[in-house]
């Protein structure tokens, strides 16, 4: 595989999300505004091209037996290390993702990626593979937070774009339904399916 | 996979990796934890001064906090009446919150938090949606108390949370016991 293909790929035809369905929980989670989502698909890219690269450069001393192990210790460690930087330079959105920073240890994406291919794979392309996957993952999070703030808050980043376009004093209303997560559920649906109709080669038959 | 690893190998090569990891984790925590812990005491000082109605951002909650909030044994006091701290447990974690209280024993603020209780069910606690139904609850002669379908005249009952059974309970004695605090309190003075 080329190299540029490990960054093109993962945006469309093995989208993370779309395609390999990893990740799927946290899309879930924090995508009801768009800043936590920004910030968790900057810090699950950072974590999976970083673990990705690390993982490699150590691929041939790691006993194949511990491997899950050392996988872990690599991941959470940084894992921990985004979450002591949040904590300390951004702790409003530290406090808002709480729980789902840990989350970001059991990503299906990093484990994935990394038992897929970072242990068989030279540093370079790991990297690469590591920074394409997070962001495909990140692309579908911005969309998803963007339409489900956008719709369910009338907001964008805390900006309240419906209020300023004057829709509340003509009857418009939120749809709360965005902000619950069965609706991103369905969004991510609805995304699924426009993708494989662009894509008909994905359809199972 | 191409080599064969022999035992001790293997519990060398986890032993130092630990070691390192552990190493890092020190180093970042130890170098972070200043602006970590400013946080934490300007979000409190922003908690507290929510009770009485005082919007703070984090740069000027330390300003306002020195006009309005006077702290006590135990307590904090302002120009209507005093705060009480409360810390209690919810499902998987702390729970804490404050309640400002009026001279006549009724609530004219609160604010509650949480470490890791589920987001949209437990987590509910920490929205003002939440903090508003304790505005005009009395706490003179029994706590207020969290319930399922509560009486919303009643001044001693809260609407639990629901889906947030196990949380609530935990805000129902987190209440209790700021109640206690507080009858001593009264007494002493």
């Amino acid at each position: 595989m080329k190299n540029t293909d490990l960054i093109k790929l993962p945006f469309s035809k093995n989208n993370p999300i779309l395609v390999q369905v990893l990740g799927v929980c946290s899309c879930l989670a924090v995508t009801a505004q768009l800043k936590p989502a920004v910030v968790m698909a900057i810090s699950v890219t950072v974590v999976v091209a970083l673990t990705n690269l690390i993982i490699s450069l150590m691929r041939n001393t790691i006993p194949p037996r511990i491997r899950i192990i050392v996988q872990l210790v690599v991941v959470s460690t940084l894992v921990v290390l985004v979450d002591q930087v949040l904590k300390a330079y951004m702790y409003d959105v530290s406090k808002q993702l709480s729980v789902f920073v840990g989350l970001i240890i059991t990503n299906c994406i990093v484990m994935g990626r990394l038992e897929a291919f970072a242990m068989v794979q030279k540093p370079l392309p790991s990297l690469l593979d590591g920074l394409g996957n997070g962001l495909g993952y990140s692309v579908i999070l911005i969309v998803l937070g963007f339409v489900r703030e956008l719709f369910g808050s009338g907001t964008l980043w805390g900006y309240p774009v419906m209020e300023k376009l004057g829709l509340y004093s003509i009857g418009y209303e939120n749809n709360g339904l965005m902000i619950m997560p069965p609706m991103a559920l369905i969004l991510v649906g609805l995304i699924i399916w426009w993708h494989r109709s662009r894509n008909k080669d994905l359809c199972e038959q | 996979m191409k080599k064969n690893f022999s035992n001790s190998y293997i519990f060398i090569y986890s032993a130092v990796l630990v070691v390192v990891a552990a190493l890092i984790l020190t180093v970042v925590s130890v170098s972070l934890k200043p602006a970590q812990e400013k946080n934490q005491r300007a979000e409190t000082k922003q908690m507290i001064l929510k009770t009485i109605g005082i919007e703070a951002t984090r740069d000027n909650a330390d300003e306002l906090y020195a006009q309005h909030v006077t702290e006590a044994d135990g307590y904090y006091t302002f120009s209507g009446g005093i705060i009480l701290p409360m810390k209690g447990t919810g499902l998987w974690g702390p729970i804490w919150g404050y309640l400002a209280l009026d001279e006549t024993s009724t609530v004219v603020g609160a604010v509650f938090d949480h470490k890791g209780e589920t987001p949209g069910l437990g987590g509910e606690i920490a929205t003002d949606k939440f903090a508003s139904r304790f505005i005009g609850k009395r706490m003179d002669s029994e706590p207020i108390h969290l319930k399922k379908n509560a009486d919303k005249s009643n001044p001693y009952e809260v609407d639990a949370i629901s889906g947030g059974t196990m949380t609530s309970n935990g805000v129902t004695a987190m209440l209790a016991k700021a109640y206690e605090d507080y009858s001593t309190l009264n007494t002493k003075h």
